[in-house]
């Protein structure tokens, strides 16, 4: 009869059940404690020095965690940019070793004097796309899924300024390392942040992410010498210069934001 | 009456606590999100176990109750019980006997590496002396992760993790588990590709080995010697379809490139 008052009534309120909870709940405490801890992974930083545990597999093949030891982690938004980073630099250099290759045979065509140019840019877009080849295949990234659309409209981009001349390609080209450059600008700042950051905390840079950082400055430098080529060989004599680049980096940075994410 | 009363309501109440399943937001939140995938893969950093040992602890005693009480909850209690915990603790796992089915699936994905390994890396399992090609390597990783299935004991009753795999609350995680399995095969076969064939090269390979694992569930050979078979030729139509669609490709792009420079050379300026 006093039945369904008393079952109303909350645990708290009947202290005799705190002997029954603590067996239940006391294994959970651990696995809580480090979850807890670890929880807050909401902004870009290295800033917390957190316990990572490494997989290991025992004897009997149970994934577990063994030995903690400190070490410079990467935090899943770390991880997530630099997935996502270096898919769209792979994309991107497919796109200007295809804009090139298309490029060529008219404007060399018309202007014999600038095949070294072509060969020259053409061979380090090619060295800076094997970079990021082997980079995503070192990583296990995916390549974007949008390859062979970016591969479609990198050689009809190539195609067609390459028809309407030297001057429209080298706008187009003009265009796209100005995109590219800034690009890779926000990534080397990303990546010195981190690098300053771990180095602030006195944590051991590995020597993989210094190696990244130098990669991809010596390769923003080369698309910004191409920049100038590209200037120096009178981009922004074609007509119609304004619209031409507009719309041409208009594109890069779709490109770049769709690659980002699939 | 009066002193017995506390007594029976605290049973009861302290039996509804335990008997629901944890739907609060922290549980599932806490177990779930080891099975995040982890981009950007780099053996400079530490990556992070896929389950907290006391997790880990239960389901691998519950696989071993596998074999006589199925994919069932009381595999799950009965492993719980066995790693020296309360019985009750079952309950942490929300998806409860599935969440055996993709421990299984998740652990031997990542010892898969250690068990099928190739002469030219040394140790271990070798196969043959001498240097295999990827397709080859292909086959014996889809073999080696297959016979996992009955080392660990449970292919007798893999019908019943197939059934629980196709519920459809349960298919996104499976299908996430086989994504990932096809492209541990793909990564240990050695194969480095990163362009448009990488979607096709996984999603091929996913189905051949989804139908494989379908296959073997019935086979009653010595050995799974059907089921090798049935994985070579599987693999071989797959390969055989590949081909044909990038010789494909490729001749309507020489035949394409061939016209354009003959328009080339008869003047026009394109």
């Amino acid at each position: 009869m006093l039945l369904p008052s008393l079952t109303k009534r909350s645990a708290s309120q009947l202290p005799y059940l705190h002997q029954y909870q603590l067996p239940v709940f006391d294994f959970l405490a651990p696995c809580l404690a480090t979850r807890i801890s670890q929880s807050p992974r909401l902004h870009f930083s290295t800033s917390r020095r957190r316990r990572r545990a490494e997989v290991q597999s025992t004897d009997n093949g149970s994934l577990q965690a063994t030995s903690p030891k400190v070490k410079t982690a990467l935090s899943d938004e770390q991880r997530k940019f630099l997935e996502s980073a270096l898919r769209v630099n792979q994309a991107g250099e497919l796109a200007a070793t295809l804009i090139y290759t298309a490029q060529t045979p008219p404007i060399v065509k018309a202007h014999p004097h600038l095949r070294p140019l072509m060969k020259h840019m053409y061979d380090q877009e090619a060295g800076h796309f094997s970079t990021f080849n082997n980079l995503l295949a070192k990583h296990r990234i995916r390549p974007t899924a949008m390859y062979p659309v970016w591969q479609f409209a990198a050689t009809a981009l190539g195609w067609t300024t390459g028809i309407m001349g030297r001057e429209a390609a080298m706008a187009c080209t003009e265009a796209v390392e100005t995109e590219i450059g800034e690009h890779y600008n926000t990534q080397v700042r990303v990546l010195l942040g981190w690098l300053e950051e771990t180095e602030k905390k006195g944590e051991e840079v590995p020597e993989e992410m210094r190696e990244l950082v130098e990669q991809i400055r010596k390769i923003r430098d080369e698309e910004l010498e191409h920049l100038d080529h590209a200037v120096g060989e009178d981009a922004k004599e074609a007509r119609p210069y304004e619209l031409l680049t507009s719309v041409i980096r208009g594109g890069c940075r779709g490109a770049i934001w769709i690659s980002e994410r699939v | 009456m009066a002193t017995r009363a506390p007594n029976l309501s605290s049973h009861l109440l302290y039996r509804s606590i335990l008997s629901k399943p944890p739907t609060a937001a922290g549980f599932p939140k806490i177990l779930h999100q080891h099975h995040l995938s982890s981009p950007y893969y780099s053996s400079a950093f530490p990556t992070e176990p896929p389950y907290p040992p006391t997790e880990s602890e239960i389901l691998s005693a519950a696989l071993s109750r596998v074999l006589d009480h199925g994919f069932t909850s009381r595999a799950l209690s009965l492993g719980a019980t066995d790693a020296g915990y309360l019985e009750v603790s079952a309950n942490l796992f929300p998806r409860r006997e599935f969440e055996i089915v993709l421990y299984h699936l998740v652990r031997e994905r990542m010892r898969l590496g250690e068990r099928v390994q190739f002469a030219e890396e040394g140790g271990g399992r070798t196969v043959g002396a001498r240097r295999l090609g990827v397709g080859e390597k292909i086959q014996s990783l889809v073999m080696g992760r297959l016979r996992a299935n009955v080392e660990v004991g449970v292919q007798g009753r893999w019908g019943e993790a197939i059934a629980l795999m196709a519920v459809p609350s349960n298919v996104p995680p499976s299908l996430q588990e086989l994504a990932r399995l096809a492209d541990e095969i793909w990564y240990l076969s050695g194969d480095t590709s990163v362009d448009g064939s990488w979607y096709t090269k996984r999603a091929s390979l996913a189905s051949v080995y989804a139908a494989s694992e379908v296959f073997m569930t019935q086979d009653q050979s010595t050995d799974y010697k059907d089921t090798e078979q049935f994985v070579e030729d599987r693999l071989r139509d797959v390969q055989t379809v590949g081909s044909w669609i990038g010789n494909t490709v490729e001749w309507v792009g020489y035949t394409g490139w061939a016209g354009v420079n003959l328009l080339r050379s008869k003047g026009f300026r394109i």
